[in-house]
């Protein structure tokens, strides 16, 4: 399977996301920086369970890189890793918010609920894997051309310390190398499954949607007057 | 046991994608949930999705009707025994209906449902005992929204993607006969397709259509001609071999009958909050069976899980039903009001709901975040 369709959709939406007005307002210090920290670790806390989902489907040729990623989230990749659910709890901290701590992982453990307990879309578990691939791998390939961006403006405009921005410069570093090798996962995941181009892309593209980054970051946005 | 409290909530919930079709472009649901209290203190939830180009009515219009003619006809006021639905269903009162509104529908319907709601919580016991199911699980069918054909068919290839197998495309526009034979080619040949037009043909143009499309096997066009038209309706039905549903001429059961008389529909789309909530809805049903009409249980889109919670029970109830829409939930909801998930699963299946009342569980937290207007109308001091 060719990735260029795939890397095209996820370019055009991290476009959209750093040309969103909300991410402007992230980089020129007019943002709403505790809501958007919140949506961050909301989103991310619960990688490791993802990740470890994603490994036990695995194909072959991806196995190693999701083996690698799995431990990575656990802090078992290397000595003196932390993991990576601590990272963030340590950003919430840094910013003044660790008295919504718990509260922002209680909404994590409701996201995991429901991705668990709704109904499932897909007919296979192979078309699950592929939309919890996708959206995995979205986001690597998102943060490795964002993050630093991002943290840099956490830096300047809400006073943060490189050691709590880890989270961020790690993933501005290491999903360069992991956002290439997650394309290759996502052609091997399909080549391995049997799955047409179409039908594979019909997945990602419904797994993501329009905006995936912005409304996992800076949530839902109302547009004025858009009802009639 | 008396009605003493009721809260009103105008939703405005962001979609996570717009949907449009001719008629209109929407990326906020725009609903009213209605919270009724009794004196012992059970509550219920019903819910009402206004619309101007369907009933004429608004937000505004139905939180002004609830506040100022239907609340105070009902309050302090016993709910009757869970004995019978209709029964229960005519504790709301007939109201008077304001200039330029067809019916005051999503009104009626959102009281109703809280009212059921309510009266089947305090006892302990599932819409099954009013509406007994005749099913056991509900199929969905999905829907193409407008916009260019390139996105129908990446829609359509998402229909397909999850198993549905029926789809509605919608259409309304110039390039009608394209847009149906790229979405036919994108779901295959085993998904049954319909199309909404919305009112937006008129009856050469319905014709046209129609001839062009019908080798790719349409199961059924739905509101081809704007409402008002009942002869034209019939004149499309003698000229097509496609099934003509109606959906904005039905509102009440008075268009039931002129619609029934006039030979101008093969299948009614019965929304609960168009037709004025359960009751009505049955007897548009029941209309329509006598007279060897087609069903659909159609939805609003962007409503919540109550009133998907109210479309499900319908359409496991009705006797014969040709498709059933609605239960998008998060599918198209940023966030939607109860824990439990109404949203279809695989191939747009979804079970049905056995808990108390309408089967869900309403988070009143939610319904004040995602309020834009919140109105306590209660009795007590």
């Amino acid at each position: 399977m060719k990735t260029t369709t795939i890397r095209q959709s996820f370019e055009r939406q991290v476009e959209a996301f750093t040309a969103s007005a909300e991410f402007q307002a992230l980089e020129t210090g007019h943002a709403d920086y505790e809501a958007f920290l919140e949506n961050v670790a909301r989103a991310h806390l619960k990688s490791p369970q993802l990740v470890a989902f994603l490994y036990a489907l695995a194909p072959p040729a991806a196995a190693p890189t999701l083996q690698a990623n799995l431990l990575e989230e656990l802090g078992l990749g290397a000595d003196g890793e932390r993991p990576h659910p601590a990272l963030l709890a340590e950003l919430i901290r840094a910013a003044g918010l660790g008295h919504r701590l718990q509260d922002i992982e209680a909404r994590a453990a409701d996201d995991i609920r429901r991705i668990v307990t709704d109904p499932l879309l897909y007919g296979t578990l192979r078309d699950v894997g592929l939309a919890a691939l996708a959206e995995i791998v979205a986001f690597e390939f998102m943060l490795s051309r964002v993050a630093g961006r991002i943290a840099r403006a956490l830096a300047q405009h809400r006073g943060l310390p490189a050691a709590a921005l880890e989270w961020f410069t790690h993933h501005s570093e290491v999903d360069v190398r992991h956002a290439e090798q997650g394309l290759a996962d996502l052609a091997a995941y399909v080549v391995y499954y049997d799955m047409t181009e179409d039908e594979a892309l019909a997945i990602v593209e419904l797994a993501l949607r329009d905006d995936v980054f912005a409304r996992r970051y800076f949530g839902y946005r109302s547009p004025a007057g858009a009802a009639r | 046991m008396r009605l003493v409290g009721a809260t009103l909530y105008a939703l405005r919930i962001p979609f996570i994608e717009a949907f449009s079709h001719s008629a209109t472009d929407r990326r906020v649901s725009e609903s009213v949930v209605v919270r009724v209290r009794d004196e012992a203190g059970t509550v219920g939830y019903g819910e009402g999705a206004p619309r101007p180009y369907v009933t004429g009515e608004t937000v505004e219009t139905l939180l002004d009707h609830l506040a100022r003619d239907l609340w105070p006809r009902v309050a302090e006021r016993a709910l009757p025994p869970v004995t019978d639905l209709a029964r229960l269903a005519g504790f709301v009162p007939e109201t008077p209906c304001d200039a330029g509104i067809v019916a005051p529908h999503a009104a009626r319907a959102a009281l109703e449902l809280a009212a059921l709601d309510c009266a089947l919580r305090r006892v302990g016991r599932p819409m099954a005992a009013l509406l007994p199911p005749r099913r056991q699980r509900v199929m969905y069918s999905g829907v193409v929204t407008a916009g260019s054909i390139e996105r129908a068919v990446q829609h359509a290839r998402r229909m397909r993607a999850v198993g549905m197998r029926h789809v509605k495309v919608k259409v309304g526009f110039d390039d009608d006969v394209a847009r149906i034979t790229a979405v036919r080619e994108a779901l295959g040949s085993e998904v049954s397709l319909r199309l909404d037009a919305n009112g937006a043909w008129t009856l050469e143009r319905a014709v046209e259509v129609l001839d062009a499309v019908t080798p790719l096997g349409i199961a059924a066009v739905e509101q081809p001609l704007p409402r008002g038209r009942v002869n034209d309706l019939a004149r499309l039905r003698a000229e097509t071999t496609v099934p003509v549903m109606v959906d904005e001429s039905l509102v009440t059961e008075a268009d039931a009958d002129a619609l029934i008389e006039a030979k101008a529909a093969d299948l009614f789309n019965i929304r609960v909050s168009k037709c004025g909530g359960l009751a009505r809805s049955l007897a548009i049903a029941a209309r329509a069976a006598a007279a060897g009409i087609g069903v659909q249980v159609g939805s609003q889109v962007g409503e919540t899980a109550i009133l998907a919670a109210a479309g499900r029970h319908l359409a496991a109830a009705l006797p014969d039903v040709e498709f059933v829409e609605g239960s998008f939930g998060t599918l198209l909801l940023a966030e939607d009001v109860a824990v439990e998930s109404v949203r279809f699963g695989h191939r747009g299946e979804a079970s049905l709901l056995t808990g108390p009342g309408l089967g869900i569980r309403v988070v009143e937290a939610r319904l004040r975040r995602l309020a834009i207007d919140v109105r306590d109308l209660t009795t007590e001091g």
